[in-house]
């Protein structure tokens, strides 16, 4: 194998007679943080969900750190090392903040104390501690996806599938947040972000795939998928903010 | 034995209506209103004995006194569904729980309202139609169809198609159908989201209370007799698949066709352990209902 | 909390608890006394699938039956001691929960619940028609009275449950396991738990004490048929006392059965003649206490507790803020 942290060979997902991906293969490197874009409906979250065990794909193969992982249940993938986040946020809502970390935590700390003290850990790393004896209900929508954020990261995960965590901030907690992942990125967490905010994932990817009504159709570095035809097509007008303004 | 066989088709498939339209009324406060109501046996129960005082101290026949059991049930609904709401859309507890417990409360009490008026006897509804059935000869077989079930299925075709007319061709169904799928939105597009609420857990209430007079009829009533009801028309919903209104039919029949043939060929007091049996063996091979659309 | 460890306190309770049979010998006293310690067993056992899970056993009350029923045939046609009957008693309950939880787990909330309401029932009719559990007239055990032993047996089992029931949900990782799934079940599988699992064990972890339970009662009463213990009422008033305790916690069930019961038993003494009144009572009470204290009555409690200490700490923070 290369290596690679994961890796599709031609998935598909079908519902019924809806092919929601099409026959998708792409790899990730470790180290990378990989934005997949495309307009809605193009596939992104069901690549996350198959990626993640909630679906099993109609075709194809997935395979994590070299291993075949296709249609494994979600624990089981967590157990691996693999975390996600979810695009509408699913905190526990009538635990507390800690709470919610805590249980995460116990995946890789099975006693008590320990998990204890890495959910403190992480809540100082994703800045909700102050926060920590909040019912989970009570944060904002920005505490809520940290929050997310914070229980993929109690994993202790390899992969990190961050699924539209920007989407619905105000500039300030955006880039507070682009600023956490790119912490993560810091501490060795292999990252596949879905976002629609284009400043947002092309400034911090290094590589983007953009999909289009569950096919690929472009992949490459973000200046290169900004400048490709197809990509611009398929957008039709967010190419210029995309690039930051030029024009290609 | 074979003898027996047509037989068993015909009891099966009238005691299928009767299923359908216990379990169609249920299926409908559950899709529209996403209430699990522990109480429809109670319902039945209650429709049957309000039936019951309409022969007894009036001398009416029973079927004559289903308009007025629709009416005073659906009102009875109509004036209940705030508080269910109010229940449902608590912001402390945990609200669905909390309406299932209620309704399960509700239920106990209705229960034990009716033992203490009525007391455990059981009785039975007298009709124009109670004794008469129609007798076959048919080679060698013989089938006895009594008239009061014919009646008994002829209703619940009725009531099925009426449900089909009204959510699919009036004004009222169309809100109906656009509460079930996004109450918000509806509300934004102008439906009376309370109104209609009200009006569909009325509707099923008196539905309810209307199968109670031919469940009365055909068989027999007595204050206990709700669970069992209320345990049947879960069974169909969930043999159907949970949320899968097309399926509700084919589960109803074929529950029937079991009953009447554990009726038929096996120990009557075995049936609620049979049919459970049955339900648990479907739930392991497919936990969504016998056409894998349940949710 | 600082100090000694909950468990400790624990163990302290049910000892100052245990000093009452000594003091009271009164029969008629240790009767209720026992009674009530038997109700809060009960109703602690149902919230562990109510409250901590959000399932809803409204059939909690077979695996009762089913170990008074075990315990029963083991003493009196198997001439078994009393203490093995009773563990086999818990144990035939265990085995209930883990051959019914296995596919009806998988029915959400609402569905489990008539699923469980209908598996007893289905068990209830069995027992009344098979012959050799008596049928409609039930089974009459060897009499054996001696109140004080039965306290102290049902304090006994009661006691050791509570604290099992304490380490395991309030101290270990698998209580709040247990709510992550309550919450989000969907998401609980995003972060490496195994729900079926995990709702399986609980299920089972529910219905053992309740089975030894049972067994207790069948030696005590000495009589047992199928309408007094798998019937409906066993639930029912499980139910009551734990909903109006409060879900979600253990101390809740407690409260709401001393309560309850204490409130039943004084119904009893002056309105035993209007039995089929008491379902009336209970379902209402059952309504009612949804519709007006969902949270139960130390779950509202606790919640103002918190609330004030939320709010101070959230005004502290607001000042170290500067808001």
């Amino acid at each position: 194998m290369s290596g690679a942290v994961l890796k599709l060979e031609e998935v598909r997902m079908a519902f019924g007679g809806l092919i929601a991906v099409d026959d998708v293969s792409f790899e990730v490197t470790p180290g990378e943080i990989v934005g997949i874009i495309g307009p809605n409906g193009a596939g992104k979250t069901t690549i996350f969900n198959a990626v993640s065990g909630y679906y099993r794909p109609t075709r194809g193969r997935i395979s994590f750190l070299g291993q075949d992982v296709t249609g494994r249940q979600p624990y089981e993938l967590a157990a691996m090392g693999i975390g996600r986040t979810f695009q509408i946020v699913k905190p526990f809502a009538g635990l507390s903040v800690l709470e919610n970390i805590l249980v995460a935590s116990y995946l890789r700390h099975p006693h008590q104390g320990e998990a204890r003290s890495k959910a403190w850990e992480v809540l100082r790393f994703i800045g909700l501690a102050d926060r920590a004896d909040l019912a989970a209900a009570g944060l904002t929508l920005a505490g809520r996806k940290r929050l997310e954020m914070g229980k993929a990261l109690a994993l202790e995960p390899k992969l990190l599938l961050l699924d539209e965590v920007v989407a619905g901030l105000n500039p300030t907690e955006a880039d507070q947040t682009v600023q956490l992942i790119l912490k993560i990125r810091d501490t060795g967490v292999t990252i596949l972000i879905v976002e629609h905010i284009m400043r947002v994932i092309m400034k911090i990817s290094t590589r983007i795939i953009v999909l289009n009504y569950g096919r690929m159709i472009a992949q490459g570095r973000p200046e290169e998928v900004a400048r490709d035809r197809q990509v611009i097509e398929a957008y039709l007008g967010e190419s210029a903010e995309a690039t930051g303004g030029s024009t290609p | 034995m074979l003898a027996l066989l047509p037989q068993a088709i015909i009891d099966g498939v009238l005691l299928g209506g009767i299923y359908l339209t216990v379990a169609m009324g249920f299926s409908l406060a559950f899709g529209v209103l996403h209430i699990i109501d522990f109480a429809v046996g109670e319902w039945i129960m209650l429709g049957a004995f309000i039936g019951l005082i309409f022969t007894k101290w009036l001398g009416v026949d029973a079927l004559l006194s289903l308009p007025v059991v629709f009416v005073i049930f659906a009102v009875v609904g109509w004036l209940l569904q705030p508080l269910l709401h109010r229940v449902l859309s608590g912001s402390r507890g945990r609200p669905v729980l909390m309406g299932l417990v209620f309704t399960f409360g509700l239920a106990l009490a209705f229960r034990g309202s009716a033992l203490t008026v009525f007391g455990i006897f059981t009785h039975s509804l007298d009709t124009v139609l109670s004794q008469g059935s129609w007798h076959l000869d048919w080679g060698p077989f013989f089938l006895t169809v009594p008239l009061i079930r014919l009646a008994g299925l002829v209703y619940a075709l009725a009531v099925i198609l009426g449900f089909n007319y009204l959510l699919k061709r009036t004004d009222f169904g169309l809100a109906v159908r656009a509460v079930a799928q996004n109450k918000e939105a509806a509300g934004l597009m102008g439906v009376d989201v309370n109104r209609t609420s009200a009006a569909v857990y009325g509707l099923y209430v008196g539905i309810s209370a209307m199968t109670g007079v031919f469940i009365g009829a055909i068989v027999s009533l007595n204050a206990g007799m709700g669970p069992d009801l209320s345990i049947f028309a879960f069974f169909v919903v969930v043999l159907a698949g949970m949320g899968y209104l097309a399926g509700v039919p084919w589960a109803a029949f074929l529950l029937g066709l079991i009953q009447s043939f554990f009726l038929i060929y096996f120990n009557p007091s075995h049936v609620l352990l049979a049919l459970f049996s049955i339900l648990y063996l479907i739930l392991l091979i497919s936990p969504t209902g016998m056409f894998r659309k349940g949710v | 909390m600082r100090g000694r460890p909950a468990w400790l306190w624990i163990l302290l309770v049910i000892a100052a608890v245990g000093t009452v049979p000594l003091l009271i010998a009164d029969a008629f006293f240790l009767r209720l006394f026992t009674e009530a310690l038997m109700w809060i067993g009960l109703a602690i056992t149902w919230d562990l699938m109510a409250g901590y899970i959000g399932y809803l056993n409204f059939g909690h009350g077979v695996f009762f039956g089913v170990g008074a029923y075990t315990a029963a045939l083991l003493i009196t046609k198997g001439g078994w001691p009393f203490w093995p009957a009773l563990a086999l008693g818990g144990l035939a309950a265990g085995l209930v929960a883990l051959v019914s939880g296995w596919p009806t787990l998988r029915l959400r909330g609402a569905y489990f619940a008539i699923g469980t309401w209908a598996l007893n029932r289905a068990v209830g009719q069995v027992a009344l028609v098979l012959d050799f559990t008596g049928g409609p007239d039930g089974m009459r055990l060897p009499p054996f009275l001696h109140p004080q032993f039965f306290a102290y047996v049902m304090l006994g089992v009661v006691g050791a449950t509570f604290l099992i029931l304490w380490l395991l949900l309030e101290q270990a990782p698998f209580g709040l396991k247990l709510k992550a799934i309550r919450e989000d079940e969907s998401g609980s599988l995003a972060i490496g738990l195994n729900p079926a699992w995990l709702k399986l064990q609980a299920f089972v972890l529910s219905a053992v004490p309740t089975g030894i339970l049972g067994g207790v009662y069948a030696y005590w009463i000495t009589f047992i048929d199928p309408s007094s213990t798998l019937g409906d009422l066993i639930t029912d008033q499980a139910v009551v006392m734990a909903i109006f305790g409060g879900l979600g916690t253990l101390i809740g069930p407690v409260i709401g059965a001393v309560l309850f019961f204490s409130f039943k038993t004084y119904f009893w003494a002056y309105l035993s003649d209007y039995q089929v009144l008491y379902l009336i009572i209970l379902g209402l009470a059952i309504a009612a206490t949804v519709f007006f204290l969902p949270d139960g009555f130390w779950g509202t409690v606790a919640n103002r507790w918190e609330g004030r200490r939320a709010l101070r700490k959230g005004l502290s923070l607001g000042q170290a803020a500067g808001t």
